[in-house]
């Protein structure tokens, strides 16, 4: 207990020579103030805090004690059938229950769950670190706009071709960085991004830089129609959000699936491959260069596919949308789901456009508790909400061997 | 157990039948769209205490009448289109009966497409994208000036005032300073004065050494810094450090007591352009000045117009309240009255034209120079 | 010939400040393989407390009378403020996380890299903070016709000595010795005695004292601080210091040099809006042609 007052008062101590000169010290124009009321506010606040995570760890340890059991993931205990049945059910009748806010953010909240799967494909498969991955959602994006605003081209229609130009800049990027690894790769596709985004801003003829492009048309269905002249098509475009929710879901559910099946494919064993050891897969005899260039290209074209819903949904496009932070976001729910999980990214999407839309009412506050947020779930949980099976098993698998030689 | 869920019960019943009555007391909602976190969020903030100030000189008044008390709802736009719209949705849902903002064009329009068609009326004190108000929304309204017309008063003050013969421009490729440049541009055209040099930076940097040496070399009478206040003041100390003798002139974004303290020296003798000197023999402009600096310092470059935003707003309300939004929205535009930033009167399109006249910085204040209208100084 | 001198020492300037952020980036790379983001933002805090100080002397009227001082007690304040900084930072958010992924250390580090420059943001203000002495960043010399400013002088110097004497800090002294064996293998120096967490927290020790020399020089050279201006060049100095072979330091000034050249070249040559363009295309270049970068050896078999 006394080593924990110790502990305690040295916090508090770093704390206070930390806070005091930057929220004390008022700087005016050749004058200076000291507050000390928001520094006693802020401390107290600090020592809330400490005092709560002190009491988190006092119990987990407790717990530990218990049984060592490193805890089954969220995916085992709902079977997993059941799980998606009732997702779906959810997901399905969710516009129905919802205000057109709530609707909005769901749809973000589906168009990052088809973003972080398309780069789960990158990095949690493949395991190529890739800080530049909103350049396709860009891609995707412009695309659409472009072909729209300039040649009328629909959005069912230029849906595949901004898929097809994602891919092409896919393999625009991955080529000169195929024999990079590691961190040298997360800056040359962090630079690759940022060029993406400075040409957007700046080739005004074509993409009229930061005016950003307006006018874009919504996506449009086709329908039989009765009249006088007899059976004929209508038109009408789905500009409600709730018609929108359901393209989005149609979206995120052929990549759910997509994913699914390319990460139980020969090319996914691959990647998984590549990813633990590059050198031992070639020797296998797998294609690494090609395959690499693969993830990059497939990893685009889901990007794609969101970016020219995306423009479809705002109806407007501009390059300040496509900021490095936005591919941080995307990197952060790729491995707060558990990097390869697809139920987590799933849940790590909703997390992370949920959680600035729930610190809104905090207005200042908003991105210091996000960022704050984003370092706790990381340090709590380092493998993410739901790990995927397989790299839960490579995790703990000198644990589970361990045990089974125990138990024979 | 039992009990719990039976009070519970009779309290809801209870709260139910109580609530008309309560609702006689009618609450004012309105919300602001602006960056109040990133990059751009000294504006942003500058932007959120203009209205918080329009709203205590309301309240000191005594209200809007026909309503208990005004609720103001500040929202992160973060100049970004996904959170803006977002941000648009909620306040739509909140039943705001009028919104002031956003601050980038990137924002604004997507956000005023939710809102118009929810039919909330928007009054931008920021956006200067020409388009925020050509298409023709009902509901979509501008307080600030638009590009052209700051670019013509900066062409005359050029040729027939300082009558110079050469010109550099400088924009950071936003909507508004690329557009403002560009319209100087084409204004300057047929005065006989050349530009000899239009780059561009970006917004965020901030060391301009190789632009403004390249710029130090085709040797203008005048640099035009068409720039955001922090970039501004970064240039204008650079400028002079680099030795380059050129006359300074930047607008409205850069007109910030910032811009006095950290250029300092070297902001001495630069020309502005802002809507309307700061001048206490307007009450209005008095009464605004007033109140602000007591609570926050000095306004900002946005700060004003934001004001001015939810002044419209609010009288609007008070004369044919918030019941009827299409109301309201020709009450907004039927307004005529004098602003903190300038005489305010929308026309059919929702813009409120402008009055720009030139400032200049002259020992460490913005002091008024040259008027316009009359082609003379003050 | 005028304005290619004036672009060189535009250059030379710009690429010293990138080489001085770079230089605790790849330091810290260096021991823990960890793309520090939060490295801009204990910049932009030693920008900040050097205002605070300068700020409070003026405000005493000390600066006037001695402002040389006032100097050294900013740059040794915002020093120590850092150092301080920079083992909370790392007991908080990296430390917990030694054995995690390093995907997981990385997003870590972003997340405090926005919680910091909020929270900067927060504490004093949005707007910009200017430094009260412009007396060190406005004396200034021609040669050849190019104006060098003697700060301009001291961001280049203080850049190379720190180079040069970082060299021989980690070659020559013991706990130099401690950080590459520990940089190499974490077990076995630990089986030989080197306390891993001790010399890891120092290594962050040293480059955040780096960043905070970095941020008052920058302070006083652009005359102003925002809470916001650790970013782009933190991210400069990351591509900086992979330019130069990440985990070396001649690497990282070098790398920061010749990001600040391509810079300052493309926008007074080319065209300005594009410069950070050139400034990625030269380092795709190099990483192409050279995977490891200019000066570094080792190839990197780790994987995130």
């Amino acid at each position: 207990m006394r080593k924990e007052l110790v502990k305690f008062a040295v916090v508090m101590l770093w704390a206070f020579g930390l806070l005091f000169p930057m929220l004390g010290a008022q700087i005016g124009f050749e004058t200076f103030t000291f507050e000390w009321s928001r520094l006693v506010r802020v401390m107290g606040f600090v020592a809330v805090a400490y005092g709560a995570l002190a009491a988190q760890r006092a119990v987990s340890a407790h717990r530990k004690r218990g049984h060592r059991d490193p805890g089954p993931g969220l995916a085992e205990r709902v079977p997993p059938l059941w799980g998606w049945g009732i997702l779906a059910a959810v997901a399905l009748a969710f516009p129905w229950f919802a205000d057109n806010y709530a609707r909005d953010v769901a749809i973000n909240v589906l168009i990052y769950v088809a973003l972080g799967l398309g780069l789960n494909i990158v990095v949690g498969l493949a395991g190529l670190l890739d800080l530049g991955y909103i350049a396709f959602y860009a891609v995707g994006a412009y695309t659409y706009a472009l072909l729209n605003t300039h040649f009328g081209v629909p959005f069912w229609l230029a849906l595949p071709i901004g898929c097809v130009i994602s891919a092409g800049a896919g393999a625009f990027i991955g080529y000169p960085t195929l024999k990079m690894r590691g961190d040298y790769l997360a800056i040359v596709t962090l630079g690759f991004g940022e060029i993406i985004r400075i040409v957007l801003n700046n080739w005004d003829r074509v993409t009229e830089g930061p005016n950003g492009i307006l006018g874009i048309k919504a996506p449009g269905l086709y329908y039989p129609k009765l009249t006088e002249a007899g059976l004929t098509l209508g038109h009408v475009y789905l500009k409600n959000l709730t018609c929108l929710y359901y393209i989005a879901l149609v979206i995120a559910v052929v990549t759910i699936i997509g994913v699914y099946r390319l990460d139980h494919s020969r090319v996914g064993r691959a990647w998984v491959s590549i990813r633990e050891d590059e050198t031992a897969a070639e020797l296998t005899g797998i294609d690494t260069l090609r395959m690499k260039l693969l993830a990059y290209m497939l990893g685009a074209i889901f990007a794609g596919l969101a970016g020219a819903f995306y423009a479809a949904k705002v109806r407007y496009v501009n390059p300040s949308s496509f900021v490095f932070l936005e591919s941080a976001l995307v990197l952060c729910i790729v491995v707060l789901g558990g990097m390869g999980s697809i139920p987590g990214i799933i849940l790590a999407a909703a997390a992370i456009i949920v959680l600035p839309e729930v610190f809104r009412d905090l207005e200042l506050y908003r991105m210091l508790a996000f960022g704050g947020a984003m370092t706790l779930m990381m340090v709590y949980r380092p493998e993410g909400l739901i790990p995927a099976r397989r790299r839960r098993l490579e995790l703990h698998a000198r644990e589970a061997f361990a045990e089974e030689e125990g138990n024979a | 157990m039992k009990t719990i869920h039976r009070t519970l019960t009779a309290l809801l019943a209870a709260a139910l039948v109580v609530a008309p009555g309560l609702s006689a007391a009618k609450t004012l909602k309105i919300g602001s769209l602006s960056p109040l976190t990133g990059p751009y969020a000294a504006d942003g903030n500058d932007i959120r205490h203009g209205v918080e100030t329009a709203i205590a000189l309301w309240e000191a008044k005594g209200g809007v009448p026909g309503y208990d008390k005004i609720e103001y709802y500040p929202q992160d736009s973060a100049c970004d289109g996904k959170q803006a719209v977002s941000a648009a949705n909620k306040l739509a849902n909140l039943g705001v009966i009028g919104v002031v903002g956003a601050y980038c064009s990137s924002a604004t329009i997507p956000a005023s497409d939710v809102l118009n068609e929810a039919r909330v009326p928007v009054l931008t004190p920021a956006s200067t994208n020409e388009k925020v108000t050509e298409r023709g929304f009902k509901y979509m309204f501008r307080v600030c000036g638009r590009d052209d017309d700051q670019a013509k008063v900066v062409a005359k003050f050029l040729s027939q005032q300082l009558k110079v013969k050469s010109i550099a421009l400088v924009d950071d490729k936003t909507t508004y300073t690329a557009g403002l440049a560009k319209n100087i541009k084409k204004f300057l055209k047929g005065t006989g004065i050349k530009v000899v040099a239009h780059e561009h930076v970006n917004q965020g940097d901030k060391d301009f050494s190789g632009v403004l040496t390249k710029i130090k070399a085709t040797r203008p009478d005048v640099l035009y810094m068409s720039l955001y206040n922090p970039e501004g003041n970064l240039m204008a100390i650079q400028a002079r450090r680099l030795g380059l003798k050129a006359v300074l002139m930047t607008e409205d974004a850069v007109y910030h007591p910032n811009y006095l303290k950290i250029a300092k020296k070297a902001a001495e003798g630069t020309f502005l352009t802002y809507g309307q000197p700061p001048s206490e023999d307007i009450p209005e402009v008095a009464a605004f000045i007033n109140a602000y600096s007591a609570k926050y310092g000095q306004p900002g470059s946005y700060s004003a117009y934001a004001y001015d935003a939810a002044n419209v707003l609010l009288s609007a309300v008070a004369k044919v309240g918030a019941d009827d939004p299409a109301k309201l929205a020709e009450a907004i535009r039927a307004t005529r009255m004098q602003g903190a930033s300038k005489f305010i009167q929308f026309d059919g399109k929702g813009d409120s034209g402008s009055t720009y006249k030139v400032m200049v910085v002259r020992d460490g204040k913005f002091v008024p120079y040259w008027d316009p209208d009359t082609g003379k100084l003050y | 010939m005028e304005t290619f001198l004036q672009q060189m020492v535009n250059g030379l300037t710009l690429g010293a400040v990138y080489a001085l952020i770079a230089l605790g980036y790849t330091m810290v790379y260096g021991i823990i393989q960890l793309i520090n983001f939060a490295h801009g933002e204990i910049f932009a805090a030693g920008g900040y407390i050097g205002v605070i100080t300068l700020s409070f002397l003026q405000s005493r009227g000390v600066l006037e009378a001695h402002p040389t001082l006032g100097l050294v007690l900013a740059f040794a304040l915002a020093m120590v403020y850092c150092a301080f900084l920079a083992v909370a930072l790392e007991r908080m958010a990296y430390r917990p996380l030694r054995d995690a992924s390093r995907l997981s250390l990385l997003l870590s580090a972003l997340g405090m890299s926005i919680f910091f420059s909020n929270g900067m943001m927060l504490c004093q203000g949005v707007y910009d903070k200017a430094y009260p002495i412009q007396l060190y960043s406005t004396g200034q010399f021609t040669v050849g016709g190019a104006v060098v400013s003697y700060i301009q002088v001291y961001i280049f110097v203080g850049a190379l000595i720190l180079m040069i004497g970082l060299n021989l800090f980690v070659n020559r002294t013991r706990l130099g010795k401690a950080m590459r064996a520990t940089a190499q293998d974490k077990v076995m120096s630990a089986l030989l005695g080197i306390n891993a967490n001790r010399t890891i927290t120092i290594t962050f020790v040293i480059g955040s004292v780096l960043a905070a020399a970095a941020g008052v020089m920058v302070g006083l050279y652009y005359g102003s601080v925002r809470f916001d201006m650790g970013f782009i060049p933190g991210i400069k100095a990351f591509a900086a210091a992979v330019l130069g072979g990440i985990g070396n330091l001649t690497g990282a000034v070098l790398g920061g040099m010749i990001i600040g050249m391509v810079e300052v070249f493309a926008a007074g040559y080319l065209a300005s809006e594009y410069k950070d363009v050139f400034a990625f295309i030269i380092l795709i270049l190099v990483l192409y042609f050279r995977p490891t970068g200019i000066m570094g050896e080792q190839v990197d078999d780790t994987r995130v």
